[in-house]
């Protein structure tokens, strides 16, 4: 069922390609483009121009400060709180307003700028330690980085962190992002849509697999321990995390541009990993072969976002710091033509009609 | 695929199988759980109505019972919701505090299914949150909840500091009762698209609320009061109602895609602004049989429409609330309804992911940023 039609992106499974607004393939914007760069193609259609860049910058700054709603909120909560809870509630409480408005490029820009520094608060909350404010002379990768060490970081870093961003700023329609659009098609504001769509990814069935596929190279723990781990965890008919995908038919061509990365990022968890994506690919080859070659981008995503520095509990936090371009993308592209999606339910209850029992005769 | 054609609204598109509540639109019927609305709504209160839709039955005396001292123990907010709401500024809108405050109830540790105990947990909630706000915004002392008090009594003894007369209180309980459930609409489908990804009830009820605050759905919240301010007296409709249509504006409180016959929960709404709100019952009729006179003659075909929200304005008013928590009251109606279908989905799990059709160019090389012009 078709439930959108869209510019931002589009999914080719059956040739493996991934083409962002603008008709950009992504193995080609990558190599071109930054995640700032991206999320301005995805809003405005077309890749910014130096003066508009650093224009956009420039708001980004101003955007990435907390409020104090915000502030209250993420220093409300229990230290332990799961991180993607934070977020839903800090992006919240940041985006409380006295009037309704509707979704415009600003709340767009507004939004992405300040994930990470929730993500980031997040992060320092579970540590018990005191949030860091983010700096006016980084990028978007780099202050995610800073506001979570408190340390500049190094330029390779950053480099890795950002690609991640670019790469899974946008994926057709998801859940996630469809959640965004039919929030937004009651004609809502931003925050709201947004807030839905984090709510979305944090369902593991969505989000989760790039923590569960870091699980999986955490419990096999060394290369010996690869194919005794997968034969068993194929014999209890368990799935492999990061792998399968419902679209794509050839390899994810995300997956290939952060298995490139992984190789520097983490050498010695690129070795684990590389060995336990043989296996795991052999296995299933041997058990369905009609089906395609199949590791996800949650797979190489786990190992890059590692060898980042980014612990595995923030991994579906820093998806959302990616998605989050895209989300908004889709809300403001819903404006031009906004009709409420309100789809029909089947009834299977009882037959209508029958009369209610009053209380002291149930 | 079995199907690839796009379907602008998903209108006519079944998304789910539902036991909780029928709209059918061609008799004029709202049903719940095989109960139509109308031998609902006087007499059972939201606890029985609620009990029904998360059990499929109704309640026995021991099993209410037991259900109101769960909503009871529930209705406390949590530490942290209490200070995340002092840190919302004063004048947000109480929608987008209802938000943050569900987002903050609902916090966890650790992912958990959704449960009969947090559907609970959450439909207690909702009117504490807005009566703390309300109070707060006034700079009044919150109040806390009163045991012994149903759901209604205690929304109003929270936000007034007083308990209300009862006859205030039924209005409001049946108000609640009749918004509790309405089919497949979008902030239920919001809920249950975020439940098939296997998350939580928070995130489930923070997208429905989000979803709720669309003024094409929940409603913008003044409108049906400011329009009739603005037509001022019965004398007044005729003129000013066709000059309106003149200058292409909307009537307020009119139209809706399902009913082919009058709204069932509107007709119990009018009857009850009759007795509660004659003033307002008095300008509102004269409005309403003008605009469905006007709407008549412009499309004849079409059925009569005036919709919920139009005498929802004149029992919210008359049970004291400001304009601005007509939305989210109607949020602490429906949250019975919202918790109910994420149960449901939980429960026959499937992910939703409709597709998209791609509307953009074909593959092209993008541009260096130094030659962009």
């Amino acid at each position: 069922m078709v439930a959108a039609q869209t510019a931002i992106s589009e999914v080719d499974g059956a040739g493996g390609r991934l083409i962002y607004r603008g008709g950009y393939l992504i193995e080609d914007l990558v190599p071109c483009a930054g995640f700032e760069e991206t999320a301005y193609l995805l809003w405005h259609g077309e890749l910014p121009n130096r003066s508009q860049l650093d224009a956009m910058r420039q708001d980004m700054v101003h955007a990435r400060k907390l409020n104090d709603a915000a502030r209250g909120a993420l220093l409300a909560a229990d230290p332990s709180t799961d991180p993607m809870d934070m977020l839903r509630t800090a992006l919240s409480a940041q985006g409380s307003t006295p009037t309704i408005s509707k979704p415009s490029p600003a709340d767009a820009l507004a939004l992405t700028a300040v994930v990470p520094t929730i993500v980031a608060g997040a992060y320092r909350r579970r540590q018990r330690r005191d949030l860091i404010d983010p700096r006016d002379d980084l990028g978007h990768a780099a202050n995610l980085l800073w506001m979570m060490d408190g340390k500049e970081p190094a330029t390779e870093r950053t480099h890795w962190v950002d690609t991640y961003l670019t790469l899974l700023a946008d994926h057709g329609l998801n859940a996630s992002t469809f959640t965004a659009r039919v929030v937004a098609s009651t004609g809502s504001d931003m925050t709201s849509c947004v807030v839905a769509a984090v709510g979305a990814l944090k369902g593991p069935a969505h989000g989760g697999a790039t923590y569960a596929a870091r699980s999986m190279l955490d419990a096999i723990g060394s290369l010996e321990n690869v194919d005794t781990y997968m034969e068993e965890q194929h014999a209890k008919h368990a799935r492999f995390p990061g792998f399968g995908h419902r679209v794509y038919r050839t390899y994810d061509p995300r997956a290939k541009i952060l298995r490139e990365l992984a190789k520097t990022a983490d050498p010695k968890l690129y070795q684990l990993a590389a060995h336990t994506e043989e296996v795991a690919l052999k296995i299933l080859h041997d058990a369905h072969p009609e089906r395609p070659n199949a590791t996800n981008v949650d797979f190489w995503a786990s190992v890059v976002l590692t060898g980042a520095g980014i612990p595995k509990e923030l991994f579906t936090c820093l998806f959302a710091a990616s998605r989050v371009a895209g989300w908004t993308a889709h809300v403001l592209e819903s404006q031009e033509d906004l009709r409420i999606i309100r789809p029909a339910s089947q009834w299977v209850g009882p037959q209508p009609g029958k009369k209610p029992e009053p209380l002291d005769k149930r | 695929m079995p199907n690839s054609e796009y379907v602008p609204g998903l209108e006519g598109i079944v998304a789910a199988q539902t036991e909780i509540s029928l709209v059918d639109g061609a008799n004029g019927r709202l049903v719940y759980r095989g109960y139509v609305i109308a031998d609902l709504a006087e007499d059972m209160s939201f606890e029985e109505v609620a009990h029904l839709f998360w059990h499929g039955r109704l309640p026995t005396r021991a099993e209410l019972d037991g259900l109101a001292a769960e909503l009871s123990e529930s209705r406390n907010l949590t530490d942290a919701a209490a200070t995340a709401l002092a840190a919302i500024q004063s004048d947000a809108d109480p929608m987008d505090v209802l938000r943050s405050i569900v987002s903050v109830q609902g916090i966890t540790h650790r992912l958990q299914k959704p449960s009969l105990a947090a559907a609970i947990h959450a439909t207690a909630s909702f009117p504490t949150i807005l009566a703390a706000f309300h109070r707060r915004r006034q700079g009044l002392e919150i109040v806390k909840p009163r045991a012994g008090l149903g759901h209604a009594a205690n929304y109003l003894y929270m936000l007034n500091g007083q308990e209300s007369p009862p006859e205030l209180v039924r209005a409001l309980n049946t108000y609640l009762v009749l918004l509790a459930d309405h089919g497949m609409n979008a902030s239920t489908f919001t809920a249950r698209v975020i439940a098939s990804t296997d998350s939580d009830l928070a995130s489930c009820l923070v997208g429905a609320i989000g979803a709720l605050k669309g003024p094409a759905h929940g409603g913008a919240p003044s409108a049906v009061l400011d329009q009739l301010e603005q037509i001022g007296t019965p004398e007044n409709a005729e003129r000013w109602m066709r000059d309106a249509r003149k200058r292409k504006e909307r009537f307020m409180g009119f139209g809706h895609r399902v009913y082919r016959t009058y709204d069932p929960r509107a007709k119990i709404l009018k009857a009850m602004c009759e007795r509660l709100n004659p003033k307002f019952f008095a300008l509102a009729s004269k409005v309403e049989e003008t605009a469905l006179a006007i709407l008549h003659e412009e499309h004849p075909e079409r059925p009569q429409a005036t919709n919920v929200e139009f005498y929802s304005a004149g029992v919210l008013q008359a049970i004291g609330l400001p304009k601005d928590l007509f939305p989210p009251t109607f949020a602490v109606a429906r949250v019975a309804g919202w918790t109910a279908h994420v149960l449901e989905q939980a429960a026959h799990n499937r992910l939703i992911r409709p597709q998209s059709e791609y509307i953009g160019p074909e593959p092209r090389k993008p541009v260096p940023l130094a030659e962009r012009g």
